[in-house]
């Protein structure tokens, strides 16, 4: 019938202007107003060169993503000629497989490469792989409890619930951190079902700093057993925290939204989480803890160096390079762009975009040091 | 898209083998073709039936060519892990933060967890999937039944993991009152013990979530076969003094078994299979439990181990992982072949003793 004719070819010609209309789309510029807004004074700088062209392959930690995706951007707006595709979905594990098979320039990665991976390495590039701190961030501990906008609690309170010694809001160890008490209510932990880096962060530190009450090792999954709400990536915890009554969790700050942040208490002080708070931890906890090859840059937290102005939990993700590339052109490409990234405007658009920290500028030294000896 | 099931030869009517008819005034009698009939057509073959014989040939083949390929990659790929020896290796010694000893005492729990999720899902799922079917086939206006029909084969055109998403932000607290009551008045028995979950992430409402996934594949096979009752025995049944229920039990249900049986079967499949709805929706744990209302005693799934676990694997344990998807292919085949084999049973019971009943 006529009329089927009709609709067919207008329901064909639609959809074609739909799947053109999607290839013709380039991806519009996030807000890259960011990099015009230059901090002066001690910056570290990082020249990109505009003549660059080719395509940087890499991929891994999905707490880098936004992160990376804002990097990208900005990257592009001053480099056109160079496509990097960073793929979140591989997680840590992933993207250092795919680094150690050579697929990718460089791998984003919430832990430096261990022993096994490093000689691994070595196959791939003469010396070994280097790992660079790229992104800084911190695990906040979100709440939802009703009545209670504002919640203080002590490195062993927090310890005590997530090991589930603590079971309801109204113990007395919560009400002597907190200064009132809290309206009585189960306790429900909310973790990861996922292996994570924020989890290795958070059991880091908890197994760093409170030994005799966390009797866990520090590990990638949550090892905890029994009445323990375990959800997928950190937008599920964030979202069972906030539908539940009574729930606590952790995640990586960036992913929070609109949950509230307990303020962990450090020396009796209240530490609310702050870029500048989580900045200074890494200045002053982060020690050195090199995999052996010449510019590795990977760092571990000495926790008993944490003050009342530092956040006590940090999150810190790397970037895994080789030292020595197949082409002098593709090192130039990759260096150029971590270069870019460990600048202090590189720090300021993942701080403005991705809500993280910004790195230290003797780290961001350091690693501009260390990209400069790849070729 | 759907698969079909094997469907019995249409009753009466034409039948394959060339038949010629006498018409002699006005009656019709059949007269059977010889013997050389068949070779003569047979040497007749032209190309494009031997292009279509060919065709049809492959695509059976390849069909068991991909399925022995995805058998043997996962047996070589699976086979380091299963092999390796779980205490000394520093990636399984304590890999998922239990000390398993062996890839047997890993994999077990797991298995549990898929095989009690379908489980459920197929206790909730298939007998209102086969209600639907009877509804569409047999007591709904034509225009309602379409219209029905049509609207429960776009639940299979959702992506699981909008199920999931559905799942989390709708199913989760839908289901927290109705566990709470369940736990109150019920909790004597060991399904709805426990420390009641507060943010519902419990294997009832993934189980749910699986028996709305399964739902469109059973129905829509089951609704074909109930189509393909012949009309004779429903009117025969119906002759004789049957209510409608009554037709359904006598003519339908014994003809479709065999149907109903492989709907079920390829809503367990899927049911088993299912990654991305449970891994979103249910608190997982590493241990054999059959609580549905808890949030730390949900035995995890394969699948949903698989998914979760890949990303940040080393490469032992991806191994480990890719060993427990072997189990649950085997799993999937043996209840398969189970199943049929009881079925096969049951068939030649039923035509014995059908047998019987004629001459009583």
């Amino acid at each position: 019938m006529k009329l089927n004719r009709i609709t067919t070819i207008g329901a064909a010609g639609a959809l074609a202007a739909i799947a053109l209309a999607g290839c013709s789309a380039t991806p519009s510029s996030t807000s890259t107003e960011s990099s015009s807004a230059m901090p002066t004074s001690s910056a570290v700088t990082s020249k990109v060169d505009a003549s660059l062209t080719g395509t940087i392959t890499s991929g891994g930690s999905s707490a880098q993503a936004n992160a990376q995706a804002a990097w990208t951007a900005a990257y592009n707006a001053q480099a056109k000629g160079v496509t990097v595709n960073y793929d979140k979905s591989q997680g840590s594990g992933g993207g250092v497989t795919n680094f150690l098979s050579g697929a990718y320039d460089f791998a984003g990665s919430d832990s430096p490469l261990n022993a096994d991976q490093t000689t691994q390495s070595k196959a791939l590039c003469t010396e070994g792989g280097i790992n660079i701190p790229v992104y800084l961030d911190g695990v906040s501990i979100v709440f939802n409890v009703p009545g209670v906008t504002d919640l203080k609690l002590s490195g062993e309170t927090i310890a005590k619930i997530f090991s589930l010694k603590i079971t309801d809001w109204s113990d007395p160890a919560i009400t002597k951190d907190n200064g009132t008490a809290l309206p009585a209510g189960k306790i429900t932990t909310v973790a990861r079902s996922d292996g994570s880096g924020t989890t290795a962060n958070f059991t880091n530190y908890l197994a760093g700093t409170q030994s005799s009450v966390w009797t866990y090792p520090a590990g990638k999954d949550w090892p905890v057993e029994g009445d323990v709400s375990k959800q997928k990536g950190g937008s599920g915890v964030v979202q069972a925290v906030e539908a539940g009554t009574g729930t606590i969790g952790y995640a990586d700050h960036s992913a929070i939204g609109k949950l509230a942040s307990a303020s962990i208490l450090q020396d009796g002080k209240p530490v609310a989480f702050s870029p500048e708070g989580v900045s200074k931890t890494f200045d002053v906890a982060a020690v050195d803890a090199s995999n052996g090859v010449k510019g590795d840059l990977s760092k571990k937290f000495d926790y008993s160096k944490l003050t009342a102005e530092t956040y006590p939990i940090p999150l810190v993700s790397y970037a895994i390079a080789c030292t020595t590339f197949k082409t002098p052109a593709q090192a130039k490409l990759v260096t150029s762009y971590i270069g870019f990234i460990d600048s202090t405007v590189g720090q300021q658009i993942a701080v403005k975009n991705a809500g993280a920290a910004p790195l230290p500028d003797s780290v961001l030294k350091a690693a501009q040091e260390s990209l400069a000896t790849i070729k | 898209m759907l698969a079909r099931s094997p469907l019995p030869p249409p009753a009466g009517g034409q039948t394959k083998d060339a038949h010629t008819c006498e018409i002699k005034s006005g009656i019709v009698t059949d007269v059977a073709q010889t013997g050389d009939a068949p070779d003569r057509l047979v040497g007749k073959r032209r190309a494009g039936d031997r292009f279509f014989l060919g065709l049809s040939t492959t695509a059976a083949a390849s069909i068991m060519v991909i399925l022995a390929g995805v058998a043997i990659f996962l047996i070589l790929k699976g086979l380091p892990a299963i092999t390796a020896n779980w205490d000394t290796n520093n990636d399984l010694a304590g890999y998922q933060n239990k000390h398993w000893g062996s890839f047997g005492n890993y994999v077990l729990p797991m298995l549990w967890g898929s095989i009690w999720s379908a489980l459920i899902a197929l206790v909730l799922g298939a007998p209102v999937a086969i209600g639907i079917a009877l509804f569409i086939s047999h007591y709904a206006p034509r225009r309602l039944a379409s219209a029905l029909a049509y609207v429960v084969d776009l639940l299979a055109a959702v992506p699981s993991i909008v199920f999931g998403l559905w799942g989390i932000i709708v199913m989760r607290p839908f289901l927290l009152p109705l566990a709470d009551f369940l736990n109150q008045y019920l909790g004597w028995i060991p399904l709805f013990q426990g420390p009641v979950s507060s943010t519902g992430s419990t294997m009832l409402a993934g189980g749910v979530v699986l028996a709305v996934m399964i739902l469109p594949i059973v129905t829509a096979l089951t609704r074909e076969i109930f189509l393909q009752t012949p009309r004779l025995n429903e009117e025969a049944a119906l002759a004789l003094g049957a209510t409608r229920w009554e037709m359904i039990k006598l003519a339908v249900f014994p003809y479709a078994r065999s149907g109903m049986v492989s709907a079920i079967l390829l809503g367990l499949g899927r049911a088993l299979g299912e990654t991305m709805a449970i891994a979103l929706i249910i608190s997982p744990s590493l241990l054999f439990s059959v609580k549905l209302l808890t949030d730390g005693f949900n035995s995890q799934t394969i699948a949903a181990n698989i998914a979760l676990n890949f990303p940040i694997a080393t490469d032992i344990q991806r191994s480990a992982l890719i060993g427990t998807g072997l189990m649950l292919f085997v799993v999937s085949l043996a209840v398969n072949m189970i199943a049929r084999g009881i079925l096969g049973r049951s068939e030649r019971k039923g035509r014995t003793s059908s047998k019987m009943g004629k001459r009583a």
